[in-house]
This record gives structure tokens, C-alpha cells and sequence, in this order.
């Protein structure tokens, strides 16, 4: 097998990790190879949280240890092993969370800005969602108009951050168990930014040295993120750029063109994104990039900002977040806009050998050699544009080493909650009845959630699609979103066809009757909140328990790297979701937290992580746990179906 | 959408006018494809919609 086959299972990225290799481009995939990750952070046994240290508290080899051997085992501090575990780990999942939460943060200014007039360009799209948030959040409707309410729903959104007492109003959204269990385990988020700044305070050194309260905020913060930070970022991106609906797309770096001008736009944030697709699309523009020798603009998307502008506009996916450095090795990109978060500070680096502009455009996420054209709300189509036109007079710059991969494969994108519901049930009867009832009679054996990145520590995009394989033979209903969605998307799997080709029996039968694939794409990372109101529907409509905790589901972030992703999966745990990851696990050097999150979790909360590197098993452990939920609902043997005359009812 | 009339003879009757089957094409075409949400035209049928379709979290009983 060549050298590049044992880094990726996609055949385009292969053919350019070889081409980047030829051309004397390092990336990521090098990288990983040359540097193996340190044995004592990748376990959590690594403190540098004050100038005494970095302390490193490893295992003994062996990893068998006396009594007294463990008691010695500690920082300078005194901080033992559980306590630099727990807080390397709950300090994950303030980045992650604050990741999530100040991109919602900006969304909800724009919005606000928006809504008073102030943010040219931008507007309210979605009427609905908006009436929605207003009756979520006790705005009144009356005879205002949508400008008015809008003021008030931005305003309170923006209240959610810096609120220090009470709990998040989106909590409400909740199964009313869930937020009893919540309010009494103490773990019901005050404010978004409360929670991500308490454990900073907590995790500074000499504050909190309990491992189970370390832990206990964790899982505060993470649900300030799922049901706060993530789900505010998703709800008002809909209202100002439209709910997604089902929508046909392409991936993989084939939807790159050879004859026009390519703009990549990477990132996360769709604020700004949304106005490159309009300025694109501006005649003026076309016609100098005509003038420039180029037969138009073609927009393409990488990573999470992908799959916003996928969802709403169709604009295709160039690829996922390992995808980024082999985009450029293309030699055809003239420009990669970037935004935040997921950004590799290579990719300038790499742009130098072709002749590549990297435009940064958030104050936030700045890069040195990178050209920064700032996004400005307030004038953001003139932003858009000067991007625009920056990358078309780079086309004429455009040098002959290029090599454009064939590969691209199609998707059916947008199946945001609202639309899962509208297509089970229609537009009078709207429900998620129709799917609560195919688990039931076991055609659908349960439903699993599969997000999250890539991980050049594993093959690319292997992981994602081995389990999701498994999963759906085993008729399990796969909901994705971010660079999971796109690996998934590249081998078909996204598409109403591969319920034949590759679901189980039941699973197949029931897409087919309603039109759907057996793999369905919920948007990027943010919109991980979706998938938590998809489920809460599930236990709303009934048959399934009273809790998200009692419903045969499980998440897993197979190939997962970021911060993001322990948040994630942190807020899935903390809501009552069995969570598997793979790749590597940041608790392993403290066997006490380790079981805390494994094992205990699921009395405290209903739900636990787990974690396991082989997709195959890390699939059938999903499946396992999604059999005994059915079990304990009574829904796993096939029951006899008895026709009851007056003299059994009678009795009854 | 219209609703679909058809005529069918009825014991003792003529013709009668029975209202057939309505529906919509299950392959929507064009650039509005799939989008459902469009369906929904007032404020009013977006508020009574939430109150049925989203009545999970929506409806007053």
C-alpha cells in the first residue's frame, strides 16, 4: 500500500497528500508522523496551570501503584493525579463551550444590529423562527412587527451570556425530568459566560481540588453550551439566513473548478459567508473575473462554514477539516477566506507555494502572512466584495502546477429538526410519531448522533464511515453534522440511495416510504443543538420514556480532536446520552475520573461516555446500549397483538 | 393547491361530485424545491403551525 493510502480512505485527499509530498509541502498529515503526542498530556497527567510546575503526575510503568506510591504521586501543589485529570479535562470543555458560545455571541449582536437597522444587508428571513424564540422566551407577539420582536428576542439572547443567576431559558425546552434532574444535581447553567469563567477560577491553582466537583462544573458549562451558547448560535442563524431545508450538494475538493475563479470559505461563522454568496454572485463581479481571463467565480466550502452555506444555498463542499492544506496543494485556489475556529496556521506557509491568498476577516482569529480583510457588520457587503475581488485579480497569478481531483460525490443536506419533523408528519399533521413508532415496532432499532472532526492520529474519514456503516446495517438512524457529515457524504451514504445499498431491512424500508437517507446531515458543529431538540421531540411525542436518558439513542464523535468536541460531548453526556469517542481519551492517567465519567455518570445523570478506538466495536457498543434502553422500554421482543372483545375490556 | 373533484354515479342519483384525492407531487421541481417553510404565507398560519406541528413545546392545552 502506498504511503499516502495508509493516511486517508478518500481517493482525492490521497492523490493530494501524494502531490503535496512532490511539491515539498508539509501538512498535517507529515506532521502527525514526525511528532508522536506526548504520553503524559495525552492522558491528562500534565499540569502547567501555575509557574511551580509544568508537573507531570504519570502512571507508574506498569501502571500499578502502592497506596503510599499514589499519595506521593502529585504536583508541587499537592494536586493529585484526579484533581490535574479533572481539571485538564473540564478546562477542554470551557474552550469548547466558549468556542460555541461566543460565536453565538456574535451572531446575536449582528442580529440585534440587524434588527435595528443598524446592519445593512442583513434581515429577517425566517418569520417563524422568530415567532418561535418569542414564545420560547416570553416576547410579545401581538400586532407588532418583526423588527420590534426581533429587538426584543436579540436582546434577550444577548442577556443569556452575562446572566449570573437563575438558569438558561432554553433549559425549558427540555423534557420537564431532564430539568428536574438538572436543578436538583446543581448542574442547571446559570449564564453562558458564568459557568465557562467559573471553571477557569475553579481550575486556577489552590481552588477546587475535589475531582467529583471539578467535574460537576464541567458538566454545568457543557450544558450552558448544548442548551445555551450552541442553541442560541443555530436558532438565530435561522432566523436571519432561513431554516435549513433539504437541499442537493456536492463534496470533495472535484466541486473546485479549472476555468473559474475558486474561493474557498472556511471556518464556522456564516455571517460573513452569507455575503460572499451574494457578492459572487454580483454581475460586476463576473465580469471581472471574465476580464481577468476566468469563466466565473465558483464558491466552495470547507469545514463547518461549509456546511452552513451548504444548507442554505447549495454552495458545495470542498472538503472537512483535513482537507484544508490539500485544497491549496490543488495549486487552483485563488483565495481561502477564513473565519474562526478549525484554521490551520499552516495554511499560509502552504499558500506560498502556489500562489494562494489567505484572507483572515474576524478580529479574533488573526494569522501572521495571512491577508486580513476585517469583516465589518455593519458594512458587510463592501467587506464581501474587496474579498471577492481580491481572489479574482490573484486568477491571473494562477501557475501550471495544478491537479484537480475527479472526485465529488452528491448529498442531500438540511434536515434541521423543524424539517425532520415536517417530513414525517407533512404540513397538517407535522410529528415525530411516524419514527417513535418504527422504533417501536423495531424497524428503526434506535437513533445515533455521529459528529465531530478529523484526526490525522487515525485514517482520515475512516473511522466516521466505518461506524456509520455499522450503525445503519444495523439499522440504526445515523444523524451527523460537521466534518463527520462530509466524510460520510463523500462515500454516498448521505444520499435517499444508500438505504438500499447499505441500511438494514427496516431501516431501509422506512426511508424509502418517507424519502429520506438513512444518513441524515443536521448542519455544522454549532448545530449539534439540533440533534438535542430532535431528540427532546422523541420524548415529547411519547412511547419512549419520559426522559432523553430513557430513549434507545447514542452519540459518538469517532475521530474527534478539538475542545469542541469534549464539550459536545460533554452536553450529549450531561443530557443523558451515551457517548463513545474514539481516537484517544484526556482522562486515562486518573483511573478515579475515568470511572467517574464512564461508569457513575450514568446513575448521576442517565448518561455516560465511553471510549473506544476501533469503529466496529465502538459501533456495536452503541447499538448494545441503544438494545438495553429498548429493552428496559419493553419495546425489544416483538409483542402479540391481541383484538380485544367487550367481555376482556370488561375484565380490564 | 386545488383541491381534485371528480364525478362518480351514486344509487338513485345521476352524477355526484365526490372530492378526490389531493395531494402534492411527490417530486417537487424547480428552485423552490423543498422548501416547505414557504407554505406557511401570515403571521396567523405560522403561529397556528407552531401550535400543531411544533406543539411539543408550542400548544396552549
Amino acid at each position: 500500500m502506498a504511503e499516502a493510502e495508509t493516511k486517508s480512505i478518500d481517493n482525492a485527499s490521497i492523490r493530494m497528500i501524494e502531490k503535496a509530498a512532490k511539491d515539498g509541502v508539509n501538512t498535517a498529515f507529515d506532521r502527525a508522523e514526525a511528532m508522536k503526542p506526548c504520553p503524559i498530556g495525552m492522558v491528562g497527567s500534565c499540569c502547567k496551570n501555575c509557574g511551580m510546575g509544568p508537573c507531570r503526575v504519570p502512571l507508574p510503568k506498569g501502571g500499578t501503584e502502592t497506596p503510599e506510591e499514589k499519595k506521593k504521586r502529585r504536583g508541587i501543589c499537592g494536586a493529585t493525579a484526579e484533581t490535574i485529570a479533572a481539571r485538564n479535562f473540564i478546562r477542554m470543555i470551557a474552550g469548547g463551550a466558549a468556542a460555541h458560545s461566543d460565536h453565538a455571541r456574535g451572531v446575536a449582536e449582528l442580529f440585534l444590529a440587524a434588527a435595528r437597522g443598524k446592519a445593512p444587508g442583513y434581515e429577517i428571513k425566517d418569520e417563524q423562527k422568530l415567532l418561535q424564540l418569542a414564545l420560547d422566551w416570553g416576547v410579545e407577539i401581538g400586532d407588532r412587527n418583526n423588527q420590534e420582536i426581533a429587538i426584543d428576542v436579540g436582546e434577550t439572547a444577548l442577556a443569556e451570556f452575562g446572566k449570573q443567576e437563575g438558569e438558561l431559558l432554553f433549559l425549558k425546552r427540555a423534557p420537564l425530568k431532564r430539568q428536574e434532574l438538572w436543578r436538583n444535581l446543581g448542574v442547571a447553567p446559570r449564564g453562558i459566560d458564568r459557568e465557562v469563567v467559573e471553571i477557569m477560577h475553579r481550575t486556577h491553582m489552590g481552588v477546587d481540588q475535589d475531582y467529583r466537583s471539578l467535574l460537576k462544573q464541567g458538566v454545568r458549562a457543557a450544558l450552558a453550551d448544548g442548551w445555551g451558547g450552541s442553541m442560541i448560535a443555530t436558532e438565530l442563524q435561522d432566523i436571519l439566513f432561513g431554516t435549513p431545508v433539504p437541499i442537493l450538494g456536492k463534496v470533495n475538493l472535484g466541486v473546485l473548478s479549472r476555468d473559474e475563479v475558486n474561493i474557498i470559505i472556511h471556518g464556522h461563522d456564516p455571517l460573513l459567508s452569507e455575503m460572499i454568496v451574494v457578492a459572487a454572485q454580483d454581475p460586476q463581479m463576473i465580469e471581472l473575473a471574465k476580464s481577468k481571463g476566468a469563466k466565473g467565480i465558483n464558491l466552495a466550502g470547507m469545514c463547518c462554514t461549509a456546511n452552513e452555506i451548504l444548507m442554505r444555498h447549495g454552495i458545495p463542499l470542498a472538503g472537512n477539516f483535513l482537507q484544508q492544506e490539500l485544497a491549496l496543494v490543488t495549486g487552483a485556489i485563488e483565495a481561502m477566506v477564513v473565519d474562526i475556529q478549525c484554521i490551520m496556521q499552516s495554511l499560509p506557509d502552504i499558500a506560498q507555494c502556489y500562489h494562494t491568498k489567505i484572507i483572515t476577516t474576524s478580529p479574533k482569529a488573526r494569522i501572521p502572512d495571512a491577508i486580513h480583510i476585517e469583516f465589518d457588520e455593519h458594512n458587510a457587503m463592501e467587506s464581501a466584495k474587496a474579498i471577492v475581488k481580491t481572489a479574482i485579480e490573484n486568477f491571473p497569478n494562477r501557475g501550471k502546477n495544478i491537479d484537480i481531483p475527479e472526485e465529488q460525490s452528491d448529498l442531500v443536506a438540511g434536515f434541521s429538526h423543524e424539517t425532520i419533523n415536517y417530513l414525517l408528519g407533512g404540513i397538517y399533521r407535522a410529528s415525530y410519531r411516524p419514527l417513535n413508532d418504527n422504533i417501536i415496532n423495531g424497524r428503526i432499532r434506535g437513533v445515533a448522533g455521529v459528529v465531530g472532526c478529523n484526526n490525522p492520529r487515525v485514517k482520515h474519514d475512516d473511522v466516521h464511515i466505518a461506524m456509520v456503516k455499522e450503525l445503519i446495517k444495523n439499522d440504526v438512524l445515523v444523524l451527523q453534522t460537521g466534518c463527520s457529515a462530509m466524510a460520510c457524504a463523500k462515500l454516498g451514504l448521505l444520499t435517499p440511495e444508500a438505504a438500499a445499498k447499505y441500511a438494514g431491512e427496516g431501516l431501509a424500508s422506512v426511508c424509502e416510504a418517507v424519502g429520506i437517507p438513512p444518513v441524515l446531515h443536521m448542519g455544522a458543529c454549532v448545530d449539534n443543538s439540533r440533534i438535542l431538540m430532535a431528540a427532546t421531540a422523541m420524548v415529547k411525542d411519547g412511547g419512549l420514556g419520559d426522559d432523553l436518558s430513557d430513549l434507545p439513542v447514542a452519540g459518538a464523535a469517532p475521530e474527534w480532536m478539538s475542545e469542541k468536541a469534549i464539550a459536545i460531548g460533554q452536553y450529549f453526556v450531561g443530557s443523558g446520552v451515551f457517548t463513545v469517542f474514539g481516537v484517544t481519551w484526556p482522562t486515562l492517567g486518573s483511573e478515579e475520573v475515568t470511572k467517574l465519567l464512564f461508569e457513575d455518570f450514568e446513575t448521576m445523570y442517565g448518561g455516560m461516555w465511553a471510549f473506544e478506538p476501533d469503529p466496529l466495536k465502538a459501533a456495536h457498543l452503541m447499538i448494545d446500549h441503544i438494545d438495553q434502553k429498548r429493552k428496559a422500554l419493553g419495546i425489544d421482543k416483538a409483542r402479540e397483538r391481541v383484538l380485544y372483545n367487550m367481555e376482556m375490556r370488561r375484565e380490564l | 393547491m386545488k383541491y381534485q373533484v371528480e364525478k362518480k354515479s351514486a344509487p338513485g342519483r345521476e352524477e355526484v361530485e365526490v372530492l378526490g384525492a389531493t395531494f402534492e407531487e411527490g417530486k417537487p421541481e424547480g428552485e423552490d424545491a423543498g422548501k416547505w417553510r414557504q407554505k406557511l404565507g401570515t403571521r396567523q398560519e405560522k403561529l397556528k403551525y407552531l401550535q400543531t406541528g411544533e406543539g411539543y413545546w408550542y400548544e396552549k392545552e
